[in-house]
Formats: C-alpha cells, structure tokens, sequence
C-alpha cells in the first residue's frame, strides 16, 4: 500500500508522526514528509494508525 | 479466561481505535462493535471547522473505512448490560455474549432545552443530539455530522445567529456563522475560552473575534424561551435576545443510560483505572469515561485523549495489570477568527505567559508556561511548528527550541 497525503488539506498537527514516527515526520517548518511511502507488514499497521488519527483525514492509503 | 469475543459498544473514533489497537495487540477472536450512529466512525472535530467553514463537498470529516475486520452492527444501539451474565442487550431485541468489553459510547450535547422533552435518552446517536422536534424551542446543537449538515443548511440562508456557550465549541460555530456572512451574538457566562485555555489565550481570540465583528454578550445562566417566530433567549438578569437561528454548544453529557442497573457507576460516573479498567473483563475509553490524570480524575472529551484512552484500554483488556499505565498528555487545538492554536500541556493556564516569541506571520506567538504540577504547557498561536517539537519545549522549556550544536541531519527519529 501506498500513504498519500492530501497537502492543502494537512494542517500539521503530527498526530500521523507520533503514530507512525518511522514513516513519516514534520520537517521544521511544519511540513509533513513521507520518509516510507510504500508500506507492507508490520509498517502497515503502523501506517494505518497514522492515517486513522488524523483529524482532518488528510492522509490515505492507496493500493500500491 | 482466555477473550474469544469482544464486543466494542460506540462507534466513534475511541471504538474505532480500541478494535485497530486490539488487532495489533494480537486479538483475533471475535469482535463485535456495536454504533447506534449509521455509519463508519468520522471526525468531529472537523464538524466544525472544515466542514462548516467551507468545504461544501462534505468531505472534511471521512476517515478512511475500518480494516479491523469487526462485524460492525451499525445504527443499532445497547440498551442495557448485565455484567455478571456477561451480556450486552441490543435496542433491536437480542443480546450479545462477550468474554471482553469495551464501553466507547461517547457522549452527547447538552440542551438547553432538555428539561422540556424526552431527548436525552442513551444514544446519542442520528437525533438524539439533532434538530428541534415540534414544540421544541428552535435550538441546535452540533455534535453528529446529521447536525452539522442542518447547521450548514440553516446558516447558508443568512439568519440571525446567537450561539449560546463560549467554550471551543461555541467560539468555532461563532466563527463558521460569521464567515458564512451571519450576524452572531455570542453568550457566555465568563470571558470566551477562559475557563479552557487561561485569561492570556482566551483575550487573543475574544480579541480578535470581536475585531471581525462577533458581538459577545455575558449573562449568567441562559434561558431558552420559544414563541411563535425563532427563539427568545432569556438572560439571567432578565434581558431578552432575539435571533432567527440560537445554537447551543453547552456541554455535553456521556452517554451512561444504557449502563443503569449495572453497577459500574460510581456517583453517576463511569471511573476507569490507570488502564482503562471498570472491571478486568471491562474497560472503558473516550469522552464516556473519567480517568485518572495529574490533575485528579476527569473527563477529558477530546480527540486525542480519545484515541490515547483507548489504545491503552485495549491492551488493558487483553494483558491486565501487565498492560502499561496511561500517561496522559493532552494536546488540544482550536480555530477560529482567522486564530489557530495547538496547545501542549494542561489547560487552562493561568497568568502571563513564562515565554513568548514571536513567529514570522501575523500574530504569530509561541508561548510557554510553567505548571506547578508536571510539565509546562506550550502553545503555539498561529505559529507552524511540528507538534513533536512543541511537547519537546512544554517537558523541556525554551532550550528544546535551540538546535543541539552539532550534526542536525536528520538524527534517527526515535
Ligand atoms: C463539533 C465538534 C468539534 C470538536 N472539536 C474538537 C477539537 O478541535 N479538538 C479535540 O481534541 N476534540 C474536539 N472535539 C471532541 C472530539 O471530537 C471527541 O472527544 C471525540 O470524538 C470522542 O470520541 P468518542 O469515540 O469517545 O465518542 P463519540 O465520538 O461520541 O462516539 C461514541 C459513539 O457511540 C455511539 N453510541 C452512544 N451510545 C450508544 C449505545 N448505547 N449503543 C451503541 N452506540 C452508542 C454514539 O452514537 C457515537 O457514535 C469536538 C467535538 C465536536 C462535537
Ligand atoms: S495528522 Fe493529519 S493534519 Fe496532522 S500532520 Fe498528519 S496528516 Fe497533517
């Protein structure tokens, strides 16, 4: 599976990165990076939580 | 006893997070999550933000579809419980048998006018929380996403607005119905956001609220009176306010009713241990619950203490006093006014900020304050700061700002 994020509507509050703090981080100016965009096993799940907590539903899982 | 079913009651995003966090915990019995709302777990707090801002595809508060693999028995709702049989009773007739229980059911808004009709009763659920029936006086409430369409619907025609309940709530409806080109009076009982967020924040966005023409008026305990056209509003002191269009945001009240007759409540209250436990074959997360914290045993009806509530409770429910103890940390944020704020730390804070620097945009401040009890509390008012580094300067103070001396490549990220 694939993370997507849906940047204009990411208002940055990094609740994905504590989630999934291997996957995914807010740079300093509070940008959202994807640093593991293509994610199976174990990363899923976690990938899935980082979706799941977003409060603005700002990212996606897309099938590879 | 080994758990082969769970039944989950609630289906909002701590139901959602208690099935997701049992099935990575290794769960794979049976999993029952009972919703009395028809659909798949979505975001409030986007109810009021995105979604009444703008957004007119209604989209702001989907979260993609569960993966947790539950039969999800969705728009039907517990009644009842009867703990020692170890089963759930279902509005629907039938009962379900759980070896484990997960209470998820949330809560609801608070009415004015709840003390003039039978709603109130248990689920929260499509209506219980929505539009006024006949002979009710014209109050709204926001709290599903059934309300947040017939608020849209209503404000898009331009009426007079007066929001009654200066918490986050009433600020972020205020701010809606003022950008949606409405006239909107405010009424609270104490400065706008005080008692949430401390004096210093509070004035920031009463301050800029009222520079983008919010009209706030203080007046004790409100009262709604209906008659023939809208709604009247009664203050305490007996002034009379009139408005096409009166929305309440005053509360809310969990959703318990269905637990009556069960033993788990404690003075009215559902109370959790450290890990979430009513019971060791029950637990309990998200604004239903009161849980032990720093600052004593409450509720905390928010969006991340939800899903934080309920990652611990699933595991509580699966390995007891093994599973690790909830160390809270509360991360709020609001918006509203053209002000956005993300807060670390407990709230309110009282006095004058400890630190403050000033950001690069308009307005732009991030704030810290010592707390006498744990860490401090750190704000950052339309400041982007990645919300990891924000809870690094509430722990650690002013010197988590400064960039360690040397290598700063991207360290691995722990
Ligand atoms: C408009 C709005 C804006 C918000 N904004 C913010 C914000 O900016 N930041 C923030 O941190 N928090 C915010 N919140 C609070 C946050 O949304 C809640 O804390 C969170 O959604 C609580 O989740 P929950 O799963 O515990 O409860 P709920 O979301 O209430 O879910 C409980 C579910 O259980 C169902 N249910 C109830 N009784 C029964 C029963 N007997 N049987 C079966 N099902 C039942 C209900 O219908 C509901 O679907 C906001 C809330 C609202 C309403
Ligand atoms: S949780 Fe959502 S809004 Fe926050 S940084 Fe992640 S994607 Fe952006």
């Amino acid at each position: 599976m694939r993370i997507e994020l849906d940047r204009p509507r990411c208002e940055g509050h990094g609740l994905c990165e504590e989630a999934a703090p291997t996957l995914m981080h807010l740079d300093d100016d509070g940008e959202l990076v994807i640093d593991v965009p293509e994610v199976d096993g174990a990363d899923l799940d976690a990938a899935k939580a980082a979706v799941r907590v977003c409060p603005v539903a700002a990212l996606r899982l897309a099938a590879a | 006893m080994t758990m082969r079913r769970i039944v989950v009651v609630g289906n909002g995003i701590a139901g959602l997070t208690a099935c997701d966090s049992l099935r990575s915990a290794g769960f794979d019995g049976e999993l029952t999550v009972v919703g009395a709302e028809p659909h798949h777990p979505y975001s409030r707090p986007a109810l009021s933000k995105a979604l009444l801002h703008g957004d007119d595809a209604l989209q702001a508060h989907q979260l993609p579809e569960p993966t947790h693999d539950a039969t999800e028995l969705l728009g039907v709702s517990a009644t009842g419980l009867d703990p020692d049989a170890r089963l759930v009773r279902l509005d629907e007739g039938g009962e379900l048998p759980y070896d484990g229980l997960v209470i998820a059911s949330g809560s609801r808004a608070r009415r004015l006018s709840s003390g003039q009709g039978g709603v109130g009763q248990g689920a929260g659920g499509p209506g219980a929380g929505g539009p006024q029936r006949d002979g009710f006086p014209r109050e709204l409430t926001l709290r599903t996403i059934e309300d947040a369409v017939l608020l849209k619907e209503r404000v898009a025609a331009r009426p007079s607005v007066i929001v009654i309940g200066g918490g986050p709530l009433g600020m972020e409806v205020a701010s809606g119905c003022l950008h949606m080109g409405c006239e909107v009076t405010l009424v609270s009982d104490v400065k706008p956001l005080s008692r949430q967020l401390g004096g210093h924040l509070a004035d920031i966005f009463t301050s800029a609220a009222v520079r983008r023409g919010l009209r706030v008026v203080g007046g004790g305990q409100a009262r709604l009176v209906d008659h023939g056209t809208g709604t009247r509003v009664v203050l305490a002191e007996g002034t009379e306010l009139h408005a096409d269009l009166v929305v309440t945001a005053v509360g809310d009240e969990p959703n318990i009713e269905w637990l009556a007759g069960s033993d788990l409540l404690t003075d009215g209250a559902l109370r959790v241990d450290s890990r979430g436990r009513v019971r060791p074959e029950i637990v309990a997360a998200g604004d239903v619950a009161f849980f032990p914290t720093l600052r004593g045993v409450q509720r905390v009806p928010l969006w991340t203490s939800a899903i934080d509530q309920a990652k611990v409770a699933a595991v509580g429910l699966l390995q007891g006093d093994a599973a690790p103890e909830f160390n809270f940390q509360p991360y709020f944020w609001t918006e509203g006014f053209g002000v956005s704020l993300k807060a670390v730390g407990f709230m309110p804070v009282a006095g004058e900020p400890d630190f403050c620097e000033p950001g690069t945009g308009n307005d732009s401040l991030l704030l810290r304050w010592d707390n006498v009890v744990g860490s401090g509390t750190a704000a950052a008012v339309n400041y982007r700061i990645p919300v990891p580094k924000l809870r690094r300067l509430a722990d650690e103070g002013p010197a988590a700002l400064r960039p360690a001396a040397p290598a700063r490549a991207e360290p691995a990220r722990a």
